[in-house]
C-alpha cells in the first residue's frame, strides 16, 4: 500500500514537471512563430505540426494529474444531494467504472500505435509518426493506473468510515 | 432490449457522478462493439483533433486566463472600471457587470468569476447600501456573463468541435474561430446593456449615494492597469484587422500575460506560482480534451449510422418552421445548459445540434452564439444551474434566497436571448462588414 502511494506520487512529480517543461516550451515556440511568420514573412515548417502534438501529451498529462484532484467534468445534479456515505459509495463504483474504460482505451490505443509503427509513417523531419502517439496508450494506462489508486483509496475510506473535508465548488 | 438496458445502465453511472469522458468512452466502445466496428478506429478519430489549427489556442488561453485570475489583475479591472463608470447612478453595479464580463472572457466560465471577483465586489455593494437580493442576484448572474467575448475557451471549443464535425461529414464548411469571436461581440454587448439598464434604474429606485467622477481617480487606475489594459483591444483589433488569426493570438496573450504578471507586475513568482498555475490549468485543458478525445469516435459512428438525418426527419414530422425550431432549441439549450457543464455540453450536443439546425437554415456562426447565450443562462436556471451553487456556497445564503434573487435577471437575459435568437444579424452584421475569414 504504502509503495503503491510513493510509487503514484513519483509519477505525479514526473507528470508535473513534463508538463511545465512542455507548456514553457509550448509557450516560447509558438510566440516565436508568430513573430517570423508575422514580421519576417518565415518560420519554422514543422512548429504548427510539432505543437498539436505537444498539446496532447499535456492534456494527457493533465488528465492524469485531474484523476487525483478529482477536477474531471461530470454530472453532479444527483450526488449535490446525497448524503456523505451513499456518495462515497457512488464514487467508488465510478472510478472502478472510468478504470475499465480507460483500460479498454488503453488497449485500442496500443492496437492503434502498433499499426501506424508497421506503417512506418513520417510526421517532420523523417520522425516516425508513433513516437508523438506513445502518448495515447500511456496517457490512457496513467489514467487507468491513477482511477485504480482512487479505488483502493475509496475502500479504504469507507472501511475507516473518514469524512473528507468538503471541497469548495 | 439489450442496448437499452446498457443505455439506462450507463445513464445510471453518469448520474452517479462518473467522468463524462469515460461514459462517452464506453457508449462509444459499445457502438463500436454492435456495428463491429474494431476499437483502435476510436484511437484514429481522437487522433482527428491534432489536425486543428485551433487546437494550440486552448491550452494558451487558458493558460493566460489563469495567470490573469490568479495575479492582482481581478483588483486593477475593479478599480479601473470604477473609476470609469463608478459616477453613474447604479455605478457600482454596472462595474460589477462590466468588470465580470471582462474577467470571464479571459477566464472562461466558471465558478472562478463568481469566487475571486463576486467575493470582491459583494461586501462593497451591500456597504454601499446596494439592496441585498439586488446585489446577491447580480454577482450570481455576472458570474457567467462574458461568455460571448473573445477569447472565450467556449467560444474556441465551439469552432473546434463544429469544425471537427465537418470534417468527418465530409463537408468542407469551417466554422472559423475568427468568425465565432467577432460573431458574439454584439450580442455580448447587449446582455451587458440590458442588465446595466436595469441595474441603472434599481440604483436609482434605492438612492444608493454616487461618487463623483474624478479625472485623477482614472488616472491612477489607468496607470495601475497600463500594461494589461492593451489586451483586449490587441486581441480584438489585431482580429478584426486581419493582422493575426485567434489562434496567433493565443500565442502572443499567453506570452505577453507570463511577461507582464510574473516580471513587470511581479504580481507571481516565477518558482513558486508559474509552476502550479500552469498544472492547473492544464488540469481543464486535460479534462476537455479527453472528452473531446472520446466523443469523436461517438460522432463518427453517429455520422455513418446517420443519426442527425434521421433526428430532423423526426423533428420535421412535427415541426416545419424555423420560428418553432428555434424555441424548442432554446428550451433544450436551457435544460442542457441547466444540467450539464458548459464544456461537456458543447462537446456533446454541438455535434447532434449543427446538421439538424443547418437543415432549417440556421447559419452555424448564428447556432454557435444562441448556444452560448443559452448555457450562460443554464448556469443560472433553477432548481440546478451551477451559479446558484456556487454563490449559495460563497456568500452563505440559501439556495432558494440566491435563486429568488436572480430571477429577475433572469428574465432580462431570457428577452435579450430572444432578440438573439431571432435577428440573426446582431450575430453575424459585424462578421460580413470586417469580412473575417
Amino acid at each position: 500500500m504504502k509503495l503503491l502511494r510513493r510509487v503514484d506520487r513519483a509519477i505525479a512529480t514526473a507528470e508535473t514537471a513534463l508538463l511545465v517543461f512542455l507548456l514553457s516550451i509550448m509557450i516560447l515556440l509558438d510566440f516565436t512563430q508568430v513573430i517570423l511568420r508575422n514580421f519576417f514573412s518565415s518560420g519554422i515548417i514543422w512548429a504548427d505540426t510539432f505543437l498539436r502534438q505537444m498539446v496532447l501529451w499535456v492534456a494527457f498529462f493533465g488528465a492524469s494529474l485531474a484523476v487525483q484532484e478529482r477536477k474531471h467534468i461530470n454530472i453532479d445534479v444527483l450526488t449535490r444531494f446525497m448524503p456523505e456515505r451513499s456518495k462515497r459509495v457512488s464514487r467508488l463504483a465510478t472510478d472502478f467504472f472510468a478504470a475499465l474504460v480507460c483500460f479498454a482505451f488503453f488497449k485500442a490505443s496500443i492496437t492503434f500505435v502498433t499499426s501506424e509503427m508497421v506503417q512506418r509513417t513520417t510526421i517532420f523531419l523523417d520522425i516516425p509518426t508513433w513516437y508523438f502517439q506513445l502518448i495515447i496508450p500511456v496517457g490512457y494506462g496513467m489514467l487507468c493506473f491513477r482511477f485504480l489508486v482512487k479505488v483502493i483509496d475509496d475502500m479504504l475510506e469507507l472501511k475507516r468510515g473518514v469524512i473528507p473535508q468538503e471541497t469548495v465548488p | 432490449m439489450e442496448g437499452i438496458l446498457i443505455g439506462l445502465l450507463l445513464a445510471l453511472v453518469a448520474l452517479l457522478g462518473a467522468p463524462l469522458f469515460a461514459i462517452i468512452g464506453a457508449v462509444t466502445l459499445i457502438a463500436f462493439s454492435f456495428a463491429q466496428t474494431d476499437s483502435s478506429i476510436a484511437i484514429v478519430e481522437l487522433y482527428r483533433i491534432t489536425s486543428q489549427s485551433v487546437l494550440i489556442a486552448i491550452p494558451l488561453f487558458t493558460f493566460a486566463g489563469y495567470i490573469l485570475a490568479e495575479s492582482q489583475t481581478p483588483k486593477r479591472l475593479v478599480n479601473l472600471s470604477r473609476a470609469l463608470l463608478g459616477w453613474m447612478p447604479g455605478g457600482l453595479a454596472v462595474v460589477v457587470l462590466v468588470s465580470c464580463a471582462v474577467f470571464t472572457a479571459f477566464t472562461g466560465a466558471s465558478g472562478v468569476t463568481i469566487v475571486a471577483l463576486g467575493g470582491l465586489l459583494y461586501p462593497v455593494l451591500i456597504q454601499e447600501k446596494y439592496p441585498e437580493s439586488f446585489s446577491l442576484g447580480l454577482v450570481t448572474t455576472s458570474g457567467s456573463l462574458g461568455l460571448l467575448f473573445p477569447p472565450s475557451l467556449p467560444l474556441i471549443l465551439y469552432a473546434m468541435v463544429a469544425s471537427l464535425i465537418s470534417a468527418q461529414s465530409g463537408s468542407l464548411s469551417i466554422v472559423s474561430v475568427n468568425q465565432l469571436f467577432i460573431a458574439g461581440v454584439l450580442p455580448g454587448i447587449l446582455l451587458v446593456a440590458a442588465l446595466s439598464l436595469y441595474s441603472i434604474r434599481k440604483g436609482i429606485a434605492a438612492k444608493v449615494p454616487r461618487i463623483p467622477f474624478s479625472w485623477s481617480n482614472v488616472w491612477s487606475a489607468v496607470r495601475a492597469a497600463a500594461w494589461e489594459l492593451p489586451l483586449p483591444f490587441v486581441i480584438i483589433g489585431g482580429i478584426y484587422g486581419g493582422f493575426f488569426t485567434a489562434t496567433e493570438a493565443a500565442a502572443i496573450t499567453a506570452f505577453y500575460v507570463f511577461i507582464v504578471e510574473v516580471f513587470i507586475y511581479r504580481d507571481l513568482s516565477l518558482m513558486r506560482d508559474v509552476p502550479r498555475v500552469m498544472r492547473d490549468s492544464m488540469l481543464l485543458v486535460g479534462a476537455i480534451i479527453v472528452i473531446i478525445g472520446s466523443a469523436l469516435g461517438l460522432t463518427n459512428y453517429l455520422i455513418i449510422e446517420e443519426v442527425p438525418q434521421k433526428l430532423f426527419q423526426f423533428i420535421q414530422a412535427y415541426i416545419s418552421s424555423k420560428a418553432v425550431f428555434l424555441i424548442l432549441l432554446n428550451v433544450f439549450l436551457l435544460l442542457v445548459g441547466m444540467m450539464m457543464d458548459i464544456f461537456s455540453a458543447i462537446i456533446v450536443v454541438v455535434p447532434l445540434i449543427i446538421p439538424i439546425a443547418r437543415n432549417f437554415g440556421v447559419d452555424p456562426i448564428h447556432l454557435g452564439i444562441i448556444f452560448l447565450a443559452n448555457l450562460e443562462i443554464g448556469y443560472l436556471t433553477p432548481p440546478v444551474g451551477l451559479n446558484l451553487f456556487i454563490s449559495s456556497f460563497r456568500f452563505q445564503k440559501s439556495i432558494a434566497r440566491v435563486t429568488l434573487a436572480t430571477l429577475p435577471y433572469i428574465g432580462i437575459l431570457l428577452i435579450v436571448l430572444l432578440i438573439i435568437t431571432y435577428v440573426p444579424d446582431l450575430s453575424l452584421l459585424l462578421t460580413r462588414l470586417f469580412r473575417v475569414m
